[in-house]
């Protein structure tokens, strides 16, 4: 079976919510839009406090190409242009206060009816970028720049990244499951968007129910392939590695190797947004862990608060950490009143027996970190660095180039925050660079 | 025995006669001004100068002779030394100090949530924007302490860290290795500081510190001489160059978030000197001046705000400025 080099085999733990359907979440009187939820250049609020919007009427306008706007999850009136925490941040950022008169009405025109093949590739992107579609695997990258490559790049190969190997985590799997015909559909549009005439879908060997789906539904130009399952065989490089055998050059982008990843969820928005015009307003996410009582799968709306979730999950069950996405990269919460963004792929509550949080020690230079590290590099040496806020030399030891997926933290015997060392050094290069 | 004697000591002075052959065909020929400027300069490897350290910066000041004194380090009796070495004035900035802008102590200030990780404040920032519940507030991990080159930073007991003023040099290396720009740079003849830079409204620190400013202007508005300027978003902020250090605005301040950097300054009549005009009283704003006509006045210390206008008006130069 396809995979690459390095990683780690972190407990699975998808049993929780694997087979729990997907359900709706019910609509909210209060919704908190935060502008920016993407990775790139602002938003700015086009609407004010009193306003009257519609279902997936636009809040924000994209200032910029790497931006795009959010949109109304529901019909009401503004209530306030407020400031809600940032669950990436953790700071104070703008939202957008919606209260819900329950009538959940479209805006005008939508959902329209057409027929994404017949549009052109320049309709098919603008499309994407109207209906805010970002990566939804948590990167949130704008999606119509990733299928916009520089005229010199030649795009060969395009990925469905269905791999979803985050531990706990299982909206990508319930979406394939349930609603191939989007993942499918969404494939076909953006395989049309690049020009190219085949795909393949990359699924770990940990879902065989959805390969097996996946491969009866698929056209013949999709190619359904099961990949090892092994951490973090859903990153971009490494994904691409293991069905290519490519490697991204350091400090090079999938397009570099002629490849284009996108998420199965992403793949799915992007058919809503060519065939319908349906924005991205609502998303799957599993809410997980054995910190929540009944975890579940649920289609939720951007902009509803987690304390809502998770009342609607049965509340906290000796909750000691609320991750925000998956136990390796997922970001951890520190207030329930914070709000469901495009790029929530998960909602992980742990419990103190999940957790390590604990002091950690000096570097024995055992190796496993070097071991573990999928991108090549040598996260021991990194973390000393880091220690030190040497960040030069570890440029010269490919800082860059680490995609922080945690592996050498997880198999770190000494509990050293390796992961934490390498976020220091990047923002100490990036301060020294702004001064610059 | 003899011959060991004689052996070892001849490759002795084999040696010592090619060392010292090298030792002057091969010496590196250096400017002995250099050498001695560099003996002036701290010898701390700052940086602030924007060179490699004290060594590459000596070089420069000595074989660049429109090298500016770029040494925020130096004292004024170096400045000195090192003007008469290089036989030019170096011009000197006016000397500088590290002041911490935070009062808020662990004990008066709320945590959004315990911080597992790096002791590095730089670090602690980036989880979540920091665990202190102010975002403006000290995080209290010691970055400053740790990056200050003369050991003049030392973390207090109440986890705040405080500035030695005898070692602090005004380098500056703790202004940009604080990630909340708490830590400024005042002149060294500053005297007070305000211990928040919070952009908060007084509602908002509520919950949050009990001991920064809460923007109610009482400071700028019992300052005599203008000198603070405090709005509802920004922290009162001291003009150093308009105060004259009289002290009313540290009694007047409900948090007690200005603190006085040296005792206040009073006025005092040399009674020897005073011939009793009464000027000064007329010109006294805080009617601390009193006596009786063609006697010594004297200057109640209690009411005296130390603004020294007595001083300037006074015709026989009869007032002195002492400290409280």
């Amino acid at each position: 079976m396809k995979t690459f080099k390095g990683g780690i085999h972190p407990p699975e733990e998808k049993q929780l919510v694997k087979d729990n359907p997907i359900v709706d979440f019910p609509l909210s009187s209060r919704y908190h839009v935060l502008v920016q939820q993407h990775l790139g250049a602002p938003a700015k609020p086009v609407v004010k406090a009193g306003d009257e919007v519609k279902k997936g009427q636009v809040l924000s306008e994209p200032l910029g190409f790497v931006s795009v706007p959010v949109h109304a999850p529901t019909s009401g009136r503004v209530k306030e242009i407020g400031r809600i925490v940032h669950p990436v941040t953790g700071l104070l950022a703008p939202c957008i206060v919606i209260d819900a008169d329950g009538r959940d009405e479209w805006a005008d025109g939508l959902p329209l009816d057409r027929d994404p093949f017949a549009m052109s590739r320049e309709e098919l992107l603008d499309a994407i970028k109207t209906a805010g579609v970002v990566g939804m695997g948590g990167a949130t990258f704008p999606t119509h720049v990733k299928l916009s490559p520089p005229k010199d790049k030649t795009i060969d190969t395009f990925i469905v990244n269905g791999a979803e190997c985050e531990p706990y985590l299982s909206s990508d799997h319930r979406l394939m499951l349930e609603q191939p015909g989007r993942v499918l559909k969404g494939a076909g549009v953006i395989m049309k968007a690049l020009g190219l005439d085949r795909a393949t879908i990359a699924i770990e060997a940990n879902k065989p129910d959805a390969i097996k789906l996946m491969r009866e539904k698929a056209p013949a130009e999709i190619q359904v392939e099961a990949l090892k399952v092994k951490y973090p065989q859903g990153a971009e490089k490494q994904l691409i590695n293991a069905l290519t055998g490519r490697e991204v050059p350091s400090g090079g982008l999938p397009m570099d190797v002629g490849a284009v990843v996108q998420n199965a969820g992403t793949c799915a928005a992007v058919w809503d947004a060519c065939a319908r015009g349906i924005p991205l307003i609502e998303r799957i996410t599993s809410v997980t862990g054995r910190g929540i009582v009944q975890p579940k799968n649920i289609r939720v709306r951007v902009g509803t608060l987690l304390r809502e979730v998770i009342d609607f999950c049965g509340g906290l069950n000796g909750a000691a950490k609320i991750i925000f996405g998956g136990p390796m990269m997922g970001i951890a919460q520190f207030t329930q009143d914070i709000a469901i963004m495009k790029g929530t792929s998960g909602v992980l509550v742990l419990r103190e027996e999940d957790t390590n949080i604990t002091a950690y020690s000096a570097c024995i230079s055992c190796g496993r970190c070097v071991e573990a590290c999928p991108m090549g590099l040598i996260p021991s040496t990194l973390s000393k660095l880091g220690e030190k806020g040497m960040y030069q030399k570890a440029m010269e030891n490919s800082l860059l180039d680490c995609v922080e997926c945690g592996s050498c933290t997880y198999v770190c015997p000494a509990n050293r925050p390796i992961v934490h060392f390498v976020k220091h050094l990047k923002a100490l290069s990036r301060a020294a660079g702004a001064k610059k | 025995m003899i011959s060991s004697i004689l052996l070892l000591g001849g490759i002795g002075f084999l040696a010592a006669l090619i060392l010292g052959i090298s030792a002057v065909t091969f010496a590196v020929k250096m400017d002995p001004r250099e050498k001695a400027v560099l003996d002036q300069l701290p010898g701390a490897n700052c940086g602030a100068c924007g060179f490699a350290g004290c060594a590459a910066f000596a070089h420069e000041i000595t074989v660049n002779p429109e090298a500016e004194m770029a040494c925020p380090a130096v004292n004024e009796e170096a400045l000195e030394a090192m003007s008469g070495i290089l036989g030019r004035s170096l011009g000197g900035s006016a000397p500088l100090i590290a002041c911490i802008r935070c009062k808020g102590a662990p004990a008066e200030t709320t945590n959004r949530y315990g911080y597992v990780g790096p002791k590095d404040c730089r670090a602690a920032q980036i989880v979540a924007g920091g665990s202190k519940g102010c975002q403006y507030g000290c995080l209290g991990l010691g970055t400053c302490e740790e990056v200050c080159p003369f050991g003049a930073i030392i973390m207090g007991e109440d986890g705040l860290p405080r500035v030695i003023e005898s070692l602090c040099t005004g380098c500056g290396k703790c202004v940009g290795a604080c990630p909340r720009g708490i830590i400024q740079l005042i002149p060294r003849t500053g005297n007070y500081s305000v211990g928040c830079i919070s952009k908060d409204t007084a509602k908002e620190m509520k919950p949050l510190c009990k001991v920064g400013c809460i923007k109610c202007g009482i400071c700028a508005d019992v300052c005599p001489f203008d000198a603070i300027t405090v709005s509802k978003t920004t922290s009162a902020e001291i003009d150093q160059d308009k105060c004259q250090r009289c002290g009313l605005c540290v009694s007047a301040c409900p948090t007690g978030v200005i603190s006085a950097l040296r005792a206040p300054q009073k006025a005092r009549v040399i009674t020897e000197k005073c011939k009793g005009c009464s000027i000064c009283e007329q010109v006294c704003p805080a009617e601390a001046i009193s006596g009786k006509v063609k006697e010594p006045y004297f200057v109640n210390e209690g009411k005296c705000i130390g603004c020294g206008l007595c001083i300037e008006k006074c015709p026989s130069d009869a007032i002195e400025r002492i400290i409280s």
